[in-house]
């Protein structure tokens, strides 16, 4: 059987020379003479593909050789950007590759701007679950990631007149040709239907479900290279496709059209990812789209595991699944069905294992971003889930009620149906319940969730509550997004940092190194440069890599305060302008960052961004003190570029609203300075960089929780007693930044000072500012200011999502890595 | 839908030849299931042995012959492959019908029955 031995490929030049070749003439049907970028760039990704294919087998028959528990990471986006160039960075031959490249007469640079990046997630939560897939590869522990293999992403962002526009981003002809049709692992998912009550042959009542339509879930799988090239791992991402059964009677009554529209209908499960939102609309289609994953996620992983055992004894000792977030949370429910109904295992017996098997990670303390459903929809959906959720229900009051008999309220709080007009499931409720583990991102965000989102719960079971500050993958952040950087750390302080990013603590002794600050320096200035051409290209901007960069880049929202920046950089303005006060250093203030197509008051801020940035930059009297611009399309592969060059990290969200952040750890670890509130992860930065290298200003979680319980904030106190923010106002009331369209930023002044400021603008402005004085002034010395960049760098080792993938395994998955013998 | 029968004793054996029983099949296999109980045929055993499918039209047809078949009757499924199988569990279907996974054991079990033939 020698022919089906592994045959292993070389990873030297000419071999990969003759890979590209190769694919060049037979997969792609092309003689070298008549190549283009783009034939180079698919040659490329597929010599890639067949050594990432070739481990990502190896790696499975040493999972399965060891018997190893496995982690299921279910969640509703991955934002993977580009992979390409992650891809070689991870399997070590970025070097090899450049260099065979080059002596083939090929840029890599201009062969990996080919790729389109894979949007597929709207932010942090997306991101994170990217990092975690680079993390769990890279520390070689057997974790998958299980999403939705969306057709469109998130939509591509142009700004027209200073106005948001939304264009569909059919990402996958341009994507990389790494991913793999796995249509003989399809899954028939059930949906629709009622429930009929009939008496089974033990003579007890017996739902059925009958009449449901049906499905296909086709798994498209995604290699997933840890750094060093052992472990391949990969991401499953189901394909929704109508079952040809299902159209069968409407194509034999002849009705043709009706029959394609419901293939149509099939297909769109998978079709888009929603923006964020719209997720809490009731759509159905998002439902369908939350129950499509788990049930083929559910079918898949239980299928594998049936594959080694006979029965679901061992079921929590061989899988873990991580619901990231409520949205696949109905994967409790589904669990249960396939164990009681499927497999008839005993009520407490299935509820046991699904208990031990779930874990939830919670991401929002937003009460409007909790998630409800509709029992209605669920009922016409899902008829057999809604029974078996009010079945949890009636469980979970019931020992509720033993415990704290005659409390009414407590139940009506914890009940995973929500009384009201319109009966919803609160699938948060159900995560929690039917979990062993229920996580917070951060320090203060676990604190929050315990005592201000469910604290019912958490007196309940108060050990099942914990914390897994976020993290973000060195990998892409650093080594990947910062080449210049990471050459100069590898020289200084050798590579251990790639996979153990505490390796950079050695960086310390070298803060105060005068030559090592100057090249530090001049890496971050090219990095600035680098910026600088993007901003011309894209915003027709011209801005000055000598001034300080303050980059708030982040998903447009009213809590994270883009507003309160603004609102700084027109006081910074009016101060020059009008009094004559020139700021402390030149600056220029760069944002990026989507708004959700339906958030009109994101929109409008961005529209403001724009508006505030045309007025500045065209005035002379401003001398280019000040500039401001707004980068369009924020995405994965823009930000690999835009956090290098920032000086100034702005993570200045109200306190208490931020879950954590990974924005804030990305800039600080490419050696930007944040200036912050004590907000999320925020805070656990500042305990690692020290307080004389972070700027923090702002009021605390607990006094604006205390103000909020008072109902003692008045904007209109502050406006009327600081002139400074008074004339903001005024000017946001005026036309000064909108004279082609008068009146248009009026709602923002009765935002603030009549409809209460709930993100306290205001009442933070004054600290800000100063904080932002402070900044200015330190920035001027330049070597300080290298010295606590550095510390920055150096000090963000906690923040790796290797740390947190290594908490989650050992403290939640009891998942272990499996080694190459 | 093509379906082979024969009898054995009292009990009436059908063996659906087609590969699937789904919406375009179902409502004349529920036809001709039913002109077979009212022809007296109350002791009828359902051999799957060539059905790779079963859609819930079709999972709906075998449920409405055996209510047809009331207390007076009764219908036993055999030979049933692993899809169709987790099919009947996932709508709950193989806890109101007797499965056998021989046509012989299912035939000499119902001939066995109180059930008047």
């Amino acid at each position: 059987m020698d022919f089906i031995k592994a045959n292993k490929l070389s990873n030297s030049k000419l071999c990969l020379q003759e890979s590209i070749c190769h694919h060049l003439r037979y997969s792609l049907g092309k003689e070298w003479k008549d190549r283009n970028v783009r034939d180079l760039f698919l040659a490329l990704t597929l010599s890639l593909r067949e050594r990432l294919l070739g481990k990502m087998l190896a790696t499975e028959a040493r999972h399965q050789k060891a018997g190893a528990k496995r982690l299921y990471y279910l969640s509703m986006e991955f934002l993977i950007g580009r992979s390409l160039g992650n891809n070689m960075y991870n399997l070590e031959i970025f070097d090899v590759c450049k260099e065979a490249l080059q002596e083939m007469g090929v840029d890599i640079e201009e062969i990996r701007e080919q790729e389109t990046d894979a949007g597929l997630g709207n932010g942090g939560l997306g991101r994170l679950a990217a990092c975690f897939m680079d993390s769990l590869a890279t520390l070689k522990m057997p974790g998958y990631g299980y999403g939705i293999h969306y057709e469109y992403g998130l939509f591509r962002q142009e700004i027209d007149n200073g106005y948001q526009k939304e264009k569909p981003d059919y990402w996958l002809p341009n994507a990389v040709p790494l991913q793999i049709k796995r249509a003989d692992e399809a899954c028939i998912i059930p949906m629709y239907g009622r429930i009929e009550h009939i008496t089974d042959l033990a003579g007890h009542d017996n739902p059925m479900w009958m009449d449901w339509k049906v499905v296909i879930g086709i798994p498209y799988d995604i290699p997933v290279v840890g750094y060093g090239g052992e472990t391949v791992n990969y991401l499953r991402l189901f394909a929704a496709q109508p079952s040809s059964k299902f159209d069968i009677e409407i194509f034999n009554k002849g009705d043709y059209l009706r029959a394609m529209e419901q293939m149509i209908e099939s297909e769109k499960i998978s079709k888009i990812l929603y923006p964020s939102d719209m997720l809490e609309t009731g759509r159905e289609l998002r439902l369908m789209q939350e129950y499509f994953l788990t049930a083929c996620s559910l079918k898949d992983i239980v299928r594998r595991y049936l594959k080694d055992h006979k029965n679901f004894d061992q079921f929590s000792g061989k899988v873990a699944i991580q619901l990231n977030d409520t949205h696949p949370s109905l994967a409790v429910v589904e669990l249960m069905r396939i164990l009681v109904d499927e497999n008839e295992v005993p009520w407490e017996k299935a509820w046991k294992i699904t208990q031990q098997t779930m874990a939830y990670t919670n991401h929002t303390l937003l009460s409007e971003a909790l998630e409800k459903w509709p029992v209605s929809l669920m009922e016409y959906l899902l008829p057999r889930h809604l029974q078996l959720i009010y079945e949890i229900n009636q469980r979970l009051l019931k020992e509720v009620a033993s415990i704290w008999p005659d409390d009414v309220n407590r139940l009506k709080r914890m009940s995973l149906i929500e009384e009201g007009e319109v009966k919803q499931v609160r699938m948060a409720h159900l995560a929690i319940a039917g979990s062993h583990s229920v996580n917070g991102v951060s320090a203060l965000h676990t604190e929050l969730v315990k005592n201000s989102l469910v604290p019912d719960f958490y007196e309940r079971w108060p050990e099942r509550f914990n914390n897994k500050t976020n993290g973000i993958t060195p990998r892409r952040w650093l080594l990947k997004a910062n080449p210049l950087l990471s050459d100069l750390l590898k020289q200084t302080i050798g590579d251990r940092w790639v996979t153990d990013l505490d390796q950079l603590r050695s960086l310390e002794s070298y803060a105060k190194d005068i030559s090592f600050q100057k090249e530090f320096l001049r890496i971050k200035q090219a990095n600035k440069c680098r910026l600088q051409k993007i901003i011309f290209e894209t915003a027709r901007v011209n801005v000055s890599p000598d001034t300080l960069f303050d980059i708030q880049a982040k998903r447009i929202h009213e809590y994270k305060r883009q507003l309160l920046n603004v609102m700084h950089i027109i006081d910074e303005y009016l101060c020059l302008i009008e009094d004559g006060v020139e700021p402390v250093v030149p600056k220029t203030y760069i944002f990026a960052g989507k708004a959700a197509p339906g958030y009109w008051a994101a929109k409008q801020i961005i529209k403001l961004i724009n508006n505030v940035g045309k007025i500045i930059n065209r005035d002379d009297r401003v001398k280019d003190m000040i500039k401001v611009v707004f980068i369009p399309d924020y995405r994965v592969s823009l930000a690999e570029k835009i956090i290098p060059a920032a000086d100034l990290s702005e993570q200045i969200s109200t306190a208490g609203t931020e879950a954590s952040g990974t924005g804030n750890m990305k800039f600080a670890l490419n050696g930007a300075i944040t200036i912050g509130t004590l907000d999320g992860a925020n805070i656990e930065i500042m305990e690692e960089v020290g307080k004389d290298n972070i700027y923090i200003f702002g009021l605390k979680t607990k006094k604006i929780q205390e103000i909020n319980r008072l109902k003692s904030y008045r904007p209109l106190d502050y406006y009327h007693r600081h002139k400074g923010i008074r004339r903001v106002m005024d000017a946001l009331q005026g036309d000064r930044f909108c004279p082609e369209e008068p009146g248009l930023f009026k709602w923002i002044f009765r935002y603030i000072l009549d409809q209460g400021d709930s993100y306290f603008h205001l009442a933070d402005f004054m600290s800000y500012k100063k904080a932002h004085a402070k900044a200015g002034k330190e920035y001027k010395n330049s070597s300080l200011w290298a010295q606590k960049a550095i510390l920055n760098v150096a000090r963000m080792g906690k923040f790796s999502s290797d740390r947190a993938v290594s908490q989650y395994a050992r403290e939640i998955w009891n998942i272990k890595p499996v080694q190459e013998d | 839908m093509q379906i082979e029968s024969s009898k054995i004793d009292d009990v009436l054996v059908v063996m659906p030849l087609e590969k699937q029983i789904d919406a375009s099949s179902a409502v004349d296999f529920k036809e001709k299931m039913l002109r077979w109980i009212n022809d007296g045929n109350n002791k009828i055993v359902l051999n799957l042995s060539q059905v790779d499918f079963v859609d819930s039209s079709g999972l709906g047809a075998i449920l409405s012959n055996l209510k047809r078949l009331g207390t007076d009757g009764d219908l036993y499924v055999c030979c049933i492959k692993e899809a169709v199988m987790n099919l009947f569990k996932l709508t709950r279907m193989n806890r109101i019908l007797k499965i056998f996974s021989s046509q012989d054991e299912a035939v000499k079990v119902l001939a066995a029955s109180n059930i008047k033939g």
